[in-house]
């Protein structure tokens, strides 16, 4: 050791060309994520993930007879359900995971903002995101098949998950800043991220009920999803369903208002000590979730019960196509019509749509598996009105169908019935679609990984080019 | 730093204006008055007060639980105090990112980024302190050169053996060449070549950078050896501070008086010592000392008390175990160290 210099006047305020606290810090961390760390490797796996995904879609005979825009739907909230959970869990290391390796002591040890250091950090933790993203688009790509959906895809998969991916980033490092520990950290945002998941696991009729229906707006992952479903799938225009929108932009706002105004400014070594809002966030979360599942286990079976009632007649059914060439995967969209031709007002009507394969030797077909609406309610009609109802249909196996419906009149007691009333048919004819070759897809799904690892090889080459390992060169 | 040796009383209630009444006075870089915190409703510090001058070495000590690190981590302004007052260098602490400017940091159990190379490190904790890149690193090759880590500079610091690390973390808390300098059990877990290399360090910071060093320390030996000034805590409240030397003269006078000398022999022949002491008529008894295992504690008989008398026994006492050729490795009176007063004055605490 030599001799230390004495000092030479002390150091006063910066002078120089300095960089401000948060870019410093944001390098700092995208280098510890980047270098080694754990994006890479969750990078790494998330691009596994999506090529074993992709390789199923197209290898599975089932599977590969999803209409393409389905399988880019599929894929593209896969691919964000991943990023997002990456966000998560970069998010709830940030600050405990520091504490735990007693490197947190020595940044706030400087004469730095607090709230810089979380902007450095939070900065760095959404880091994961655009390359996430960008391994998802050749994916994308090779299961829509040159299917128009692509471009709208990647737009609005890039708009939205750059939406979510901050606000996951920043409930993660919430979590983290009020946790004493990376265990508790890691363990209450899996528990968020279940959360967001319940309204999906809801059974299908909980989910299209007023309640399901709300419990899935609230959520911003579940509003997401519903939005690109409409938005991509079902050719919905973003007019009629920008409300779905509203929660994950306020549930970002909220999670990133939190972290930048309340927390940042107050970061400290010693995680958990404000109890008092922690307690009532664990409280709030614990309720939610039990709110959850009281609705997931009570709103089915009560809607399942639901609706007899009393008998009409004078009823008639139209339907605004009789004949129809397509290929599998196509989507059929047509009205029905109804009307009530008698004098008194109908009781309330249930119109169901059936569809029959016209070859004996075919497959059965399950009307649920074609079309997201397989019935539809009408209330009560007057003497001489009639009610117009939309229809889609998504073409899942070729062959010769016939498409009807029928009308049935709400009968008036539990012990009477009704007269239900038929439409005249849709004859369908559907041929068959090139489906997606396990062969040609295989190049995506070992690529993809492949790639990322050479890109992980080539980071630490360069690293140990930079340090001084000790080892002859 | 006025001396005093007290036996733990109630503090005073402080008020700010009380610490900035001695801004400045004697060359003193770092005032804290009756500073106070509890965690919950258990009292971490009751009334902590000190000063300490520039270029000189205090001694912060005290048994597990003392409130040590509470006012370490309360002086570096990672833990706002429930009341008191510091200043260092001028600055209030009602300004503690002005503070942070002013002092260096080396925490107990400090962590260090996996990824970074020693230069790595120093430059980006520079830049923190507001220096543009070029002038941090040029400051932190400089200092690895103090700290003679200049050829692992290059090298991943989680490749650093832990004498190392300890010494590249108090490089960074040099990185802003600080007033004054805390350093948080910075021997723990080292050899003691690299012990005595690490209290050499540790004075040349406080000699030659006239920086005021804080040591917080349970190697009571490693104290008295480095340290100015020490101040002991017990229970969260001062029961002693001043020079060293004054503390240790002021015990003797005010503690019970010890009839007991410590002889360090080599560990195979303690127990031949033993019986060759036992031997001596004014020799009560022998015992291995607790926490020093090539340690004798002899204890006199009551007749051996005044200075004349314990010399004549000393003296007898050595000449045995020189004639035996027992080498004699260490040799002191029971109560003339500063383990002593530690002791005597944190035993209440401790029981």
């Amino acid at each position: 050791m030599s001799e230390l210099q004495p000092a030479k006047g002390r150091q006063g305020e910066p002078s120089g060309r300095t960089l401000p606290t948060w870019w410093l810090v944001f390098t700092r961390e995208l280098a510890d994520l980047w270098i080694g760390g754990k994006a890479l490797y969750l990078v790494l796996i998330y691009s596994m993930l999506l090529g074993i995904l992709v390789y199923v879609l197209s290898f599975n005979s089932e599977l590969s007879l999803i209409p393409p825009k389905e399988m880019v739907y599929e894929m593209l909230k896969n691919a964000m359900a991943v990023s997002l959970f990456i966000s998560l869990i970069i998010g709830a290391d940030s600050l405990s995971g520091e504490r735990e390796r007693s490197t947190l002591e020595g940044l706030l040890l400087t004469p730095t903002s607090r709230r810089q250091i979380v902007v450095g950090k939070f900065l760095a933790g959404i880091s994961a995101w655009p390359a996430a993203f960008a391994i998802a688009i050749p994916y994308l790509y090779v299961v829509s098949q040159g299917d128009e959906v692509l471009g709208p895809a990647i737009l609005w998969g890039g708009l939205l998950g750059s939406v979510l991916v901050p606000a996951y980033t920043s409930l993660g490092m919430l979590v983290s800043f009020w946790s004493s520990s990376n265990k508790t950290s890691y363990f209450v945002s899996l528990g968020i991220y279940m959360l967001f998941l319940v309204p999906a696991q809801l059974p299908g009729r909980a989910q299209t009920g007023a309640a399901g229906q709300f419990l899935q707006w609230v959520n911003p992952v579940a509003a997401t999803n519903h939005f690109l479903s409409k938005h991509l799938v079902n050719y919905r225009t973003l007019a009629e369903f920008w409300t779905w929108l509203t929660s994950p932009v306020v549930f970002a706002v909220l999670s990133l208002g939190l972290l930048f105004l309340y927390a940042g400014p107050g970061l400290r070594l010693e995680g958990g000590r404000s109890s008092r809002l922690w307690s009532a966030v664990r409280r709030a979360t614990g309720s939610l979730m039990l709110g959850c599942l009281i609705l997931a286990l009570g709103v089915s079976p009560a809607l399942a019960f639901q609706g007899e009632a009393p008998q009409g007649s004078g009823l008639q059914i139209s339907i605004d196509l009789d004949y129809m060439v397509v290929k599998t995967g196509d989507k059929v969209e047509f009205n029905t019509l109804v009307t009530n031709q008698g004098t008194q007002a109908s009781p309330p009507l249930i119109v169901a749509m059936n569809i029959i394969n016209l070859d004996a030797k075919g497959d059965v077909v399950d009307p649920e598996d074609w079309s997201p609406q397989r019935t539809q309610y009408i209330d009560s009609l007057p003497a001489g009105g009639s009610a117009s109802l939309g229809w889609i249909i998504n073409t899942i196996l070729d062959g010769d169908y016939m498409v009807y419906m029928v009308l049935i009149p709400a009968p008036e007691s539990q012990s009477a019935t009704s007269q239900p009333v038929a439409s005249s048919g849709i004859h369908l004819t559907v041929t068959p679609f090139t489906r997606l070759n396990p062969g040609g897809v295989l190049p995506y799904a070992i690529g993809g990984p492949i790639i990322v690892l050479l890109g992980i090889f080539l980071v630490f080459r360069l690293r140990r080019r930079a340090i001084d390992t000790g080892a002859p060169r | 730093m006025p001396s005093r040796v007290a036996r733990p009383t109630s503090a005073k209630s402080g008020r700010p204006s009380k610490a900035r009444s001695i801004l400045r006075s004697d060359g003193q870089i770092l005032i804290a008055e009756d500073l106070r915190k509890s965690y919950g409703p258990r009292p971490a510090l009751r009334g902590l007060s000190f000063s300490l001058q520039a270029g000189r070495i205090l001694g912060f000590l005290g048994p597990n639980g003392a409130g040590k690190t509470t006012a370490i981590r309360i002086l570096t302004t990672i833990l706002e105090p429930d009341a008191g007052h510091f200043v260092v260098d001028g600055i209030g602490s009602e300004h503690p990112e002005k503070i942070r400017r002013k002092i260096g940091v080396l925490p107990e159990s400090l962590g260090f980024p996996r990824q970074m190379t020693g230069i790595e490190y120093l430059t980006y904790f520079g830049q923190l302190y507001g220096r543009p890149a070029a002038d941090a690193r040029a400051s932190g090759l400089t200092l690895l050169e103090e700290v003679g880590l200049q050829q692992r500079a290059k090298s991943l610091i989680s490749t650093y053996s832990h004498g190392m690390r300890q010494r590249i973390g108090i490089a960074r808390a040099l990185i802003n060449d600080p007033v004054v300098v805390f350093l948080d059990e910075p021997t723990l877990g080292l050899d003691p070549r690299g012990q005595q290399e690490l209290l050499s360090l540790v004075r040349r910071i406080a000699r030659a950078r006239s920086a005021g060093v804080i040591l917080c320390s349970h190697m009571l030996s490693e104290i008295e050896v480095v340290c100015d000034d020490v101040v002991i805590l017990s229970a969260g409240q001062v029961v002693a501070s001043g020079a060293v030397t004054k503390v240790i003269g002021q015990a003797q006078q005010t503690l019970p008086q010890q009839n007991a000398v410590r002889i360090q022999v080599p560990s195979p022949l303690l127990a031949k010592a033993r019986q060759l002491l036992k031997q001596i008529p004014e020799v009560r008894n022998t015992a291995p000392t607790v926490g020093k295992p090539d340690w004798l504690r002899v204890e006199l008989a009551d007749s051996a008390h005044g200075a004349s008398s314990k010399q004549h026994i000393n003296n007898r006492i050595l000449q045995a175990l020189i004639r035996a050729k027992i080498p004699i490795l260490g040799f002191e009176a029971e109560g003339g160290r500063l383990q002593d007063v530690f002791m005597s004055l944190t035993e209440e605490a401790i029981e």
